[in-house]
């Protein structure tokens, strides 16, 4: 995976690692937290000194915080959450309490500590592990992503409490991140990870990015001041919709396509329940209209914690709306004894697997099979497609996201943005007719990014309707997408 | 818990301005450590595992009749949420129910003896189905801690296992999604249905032990690894409505035998 890495950052140094997905990344910071040994696989050699001793014997001076948010919460609530750091320091309780205020409102969370986590929203989750991980002061920080689920709005907002914090203690730093441009005037050094896992470069950014910034960006590095990379577009008959019977939209106009799907009205509530009480009633969606069209794509934005996830599950049959109607059109629906089943949410898992599908926010819990092949020829082989054929298309898929070479690899051992493009080709192999997306682009390089959203404008274009949840709003223009806004699941 | 800030609009419309939401010191203790009831975690779990004692002595099924009805009227006023109750009742009286036909048909064919054998699981398992559903797993582990002095590691370790219960039941709804929107959903036969099940439970247990590694390398970023000590965000008071309940609690224990 890393192959001979070997850095030497002084104290309050802020550095900045850059690489391709899949590169090794995240597994060099959690190996800098002396956090490898404990929960992953394969071999290991070498050691991380921090201050001239082991790292591990060291405890507490090191902060690390993961690319998944999800798994980093350890409470019922947001502020014992945040707490959980300062407990274990031996901080005192008045003490504990006023320094997770401060924390909250440095990141400017949203919500009081007795806020339960389960109500939060994947952006909100990122921002709560962010402020878990700065209430501690360590001297050395080293953060995966922070931003890549926050729309610009809260990233900046991060940016800034991240830049304050650290600043102000002198903070050592060693962050992770796709998106350099935001953080350069703040970072005193560039170090880029290449494919292989080796050093490719490492030296102040500005200059780093000068001398070296062509061959970085072919190696898939976001190089700043670039154009938008150009869609890698896919041969119209690999992501074609394909199910027997449908007219497909050949021969029409873009303007007259057909809305496949359209929500009315929609609002979604739930309740998320703290062990003990009776829970808070989430108010998710609230009104909201949307529509699904042939050769279109519709970009969902807003701050997280907007509804977008929401609305991305409604329109994908996943999430029954409390009130309000969603609708297929009506060749679309399957056949039932007294007509034909318009409501997505009613349809059976095969007749949605053959029509819709979806790409989640969290990749982990979409895993189904146990090897990337397996998982991209899971739902062919649901709907009794042809084998051969379907194993061709899959294979095809996975060349043109890059993840040929894993092919025999299980899912759960692929990086984040690996991920995330391996649920993409499971998602669009089989032809469906509408693409609910959420969040397709995080965690990807500029090579990959053009993979993944080539794929979806080739399918958009070949006769599919896209929704995608994004912040992206590169993507939303490489799209041209329709723009919904949400705000407090209101469109706004 | 003192009830969370106007329920209702709570989440979407708090208002999202930095200061504002800033909280006193004292509201944030007080919001993360009371309970409904106002009654610590020790007192409730105390008053569910005391009558446990007190099920040995029902021998006849008037004592069991009463003693149910006391257990209501004792510990009735401090269950919260009754649907959470009823789930877990609905397991009791299962599990009553088969004791008393099994008692029934091969103990002899009497029943008052079988009718005195439900009452007794009855006894037994009403108190959890009333209390266990306030207790909150953080706040037990507080009091635990600083109460029972119980050691810190194992302590935080089972709170933080409590709550992945919990949240076992999302991650079921989240792998159910995935595979549903997959055409690998539980629809369909019994047998496909039965076999859809079984694949669920296993990725949701595969999520659940990779979570595991993830939130262990969690707290460990956060020094619970290197923590031998440590200090207790909530605090753990006992109030007057605690010892009530601990009485109530032992008054179950012995009813029966007094009867």
């Amino acid at each position: 995976m890393l192959v001979d890495v070997s850095l030497t950052i002084p104290a309050g140094q802020r550095v900045l690692l850059a690489g391709p997905s899949g590169a090794g990344k995240s597994t060099l910071l959690r190996a800098m937290a002396g956090l490898l040994l404990t929960a992953d696989h394969g071999e290991l050699s070498g050691q991380v000194l921090v201050g001239g001793r082991e790292v591990n014997e060291t405890p507490g001076r090191v902060g690390l915080l993961l690319q998944d948010p999800l798994a980093g919460v350890v409470a019922e609530t947001v502020g014992r959450d945040v707490a959980f750091g300062l407990e274990n320091r031996l901080v005192p309780r008045d003490e504990i309490w006023r320094r997770v205020a401060s924390v909250l409102a440095a990141t400017g969370f949203p919500y009081p500590p007795d806020h339960p986590t389960a109500a939060l929203s994947g952006g909100e989750t990122q921002r709560l592990a962010l402020a878990g991980s700065l209430v501690l002061s360590s001297e050395v920080l080293l953060l995966d992503e922070p931003t890549s689920m926050l729309d610009p709005a809260s990233a900046q907002l991060v940016r800034d409490a991240v830049r304050r914090e650290t600043a102000r203690r002198g903070t050592t730093m060693v962050m992770v991140e796709h998106r350099l441009e935001p953080w350069l005037d703040f970072a005193d050094r560039l170090v880029v990870i290449g494919r292989g896992g080796e050093l490719v470069a490492d030296g102040p950014p500005h200059e780093v990015l000068n001398r070296e910034g062509a061959s970085l960006a072919a190696q898939g590095v976001w190089v700043p001041g670039l154009p938008t990379p150009e869609l890698t577009l896919v041969e119209p008959g690999l992501v074609e919709p394909g199910l027997v019977g449908f007219p497909t939209c050949q021969g029409i106009s873009p303007g007259a396509a057909e809305a496949i799907m359209t929500a009315d009205g929609i609002r979604v509530t739930r309740r998320a329940s703290l062990t003990g009480s009776r829970g808070t009633q989430i108010v998710a969606l609230d009104g909201v209209d949307a529509a699904l069209r042939q050769t279109h794509a519709l970009a969902v934005t807003g701050s997280s914690g907007a509804g977008k996830s929401t609305l991305i599950a409604v329109l994908a049959g996943l999430q029954k709306p409390t009130a309000g109607q969603v609708t297929s059109a009506d060749h679309l629906a399957p056949s039932r004894r007294r007509g034909r089943e318009r409501r997505p949410w009613k349809w059976r898992s095969l007749e949605l697997g053959s029509r819709l599908a979806w790409v989640p926010q969290i990749s982990e819990s979409g895993v189904v099979a146990s090897t990337v092949f397996d998982e991209v020829m899971a739902t062919s082989r649901a709907l009794g497609r042809d084998e051969t054929q379907a194993s061709r298309r899959a294979d095809e898929l996975l060349e043109a996201l890059g993840l040929r070479h894993l092919r025999a690899a299980s899912p759960y051992h692929l990086s984040g943005g690996e991920q995330r493009r391996l649920l993409l080709a499971a998602a669009l192999v089989h032809g469906p007719q509408g693409l609910l997306l959420d969040e397709p682009t995080v965690g990807q390089d500029r090579a990959t990014w053009a993979a993944v959203l080539g794929c979806i404008a080739s399918a958009q274009s070949a006769g599919a309707a896209v929704a995608l949840a994004t912040h992206d709003l590169e993507a939303v223009t490489a799209l041209a997408a329709d723009r919904l806004r949400l705000e407090h699941g209101k469109a706004a | 818990m003192a009830r969370l800030p106007d329920e209702d609009s709570l989440v979407r419309s708090h208002p999202r301005s930095t200061l504002d939401n800033v909280p006193s010191e004292g509201r944030a203790a007080s919001a993360a450590n009371d309970v409904p009831s106002g009654i610590g975690p020790l007192a409730l779990l105390g008053a569910c595992l005391l009558p446990v004692l007190g099920a040995f002595a029902i021998h006849a099924a008037h004592v069991g009749l009463w003693g149910v009805g006391a257990e209501l009227l004792a510990l009735g006023w401090l269950a919260r949420d009754p649907r959470g109750s009823l789930k877990l009742l609905a397991f009791g009286i299962l599990a009553a129910i088969s004791i008393a036909v099994s008692t029934y048909l091969y103990g002899g064919r009497h029943l008052d003896e079988s009718a005195a054998a439900a009452l007794r699981i009855m006894y037994i398992v009403l108190p959890s189905a009333l209390l266990t559903p306030v207790i909150r797993p953080a706040e037990l582990g507080d009091h635990l801690a600083q109460r029972l002095h119980l050691p810190a590691r194992p302590v935080v370790a089972a709170v933080v296992a409590l709550q992945r219960i919990d949240s076992i039941g999302e991650q079921w709804r989240q792998v159910q999604q995935a595979r549903r929107a997959r055409g690998l959903g539980l629809d369909g036969g019994v047998a496909r249905r039965f076999k859809g099940s079984a694949s669920t439970a296993f990725a949701v247990l595969v999520v659940a032990m990779r979570h595991t590694g993830s939130t262990a390398v969690a707290m460990d970023a956060r020094g619970f690894g290197a923590a031998t000590a440590r200090t207790w965000a909530g605090p753990a008071p006992w109030r007057w409505g605690d010892s009530l309940v601990l009485c109530l609690g032992i008054g179950l224990a012995l009813l029966p035998w007094l009867m």
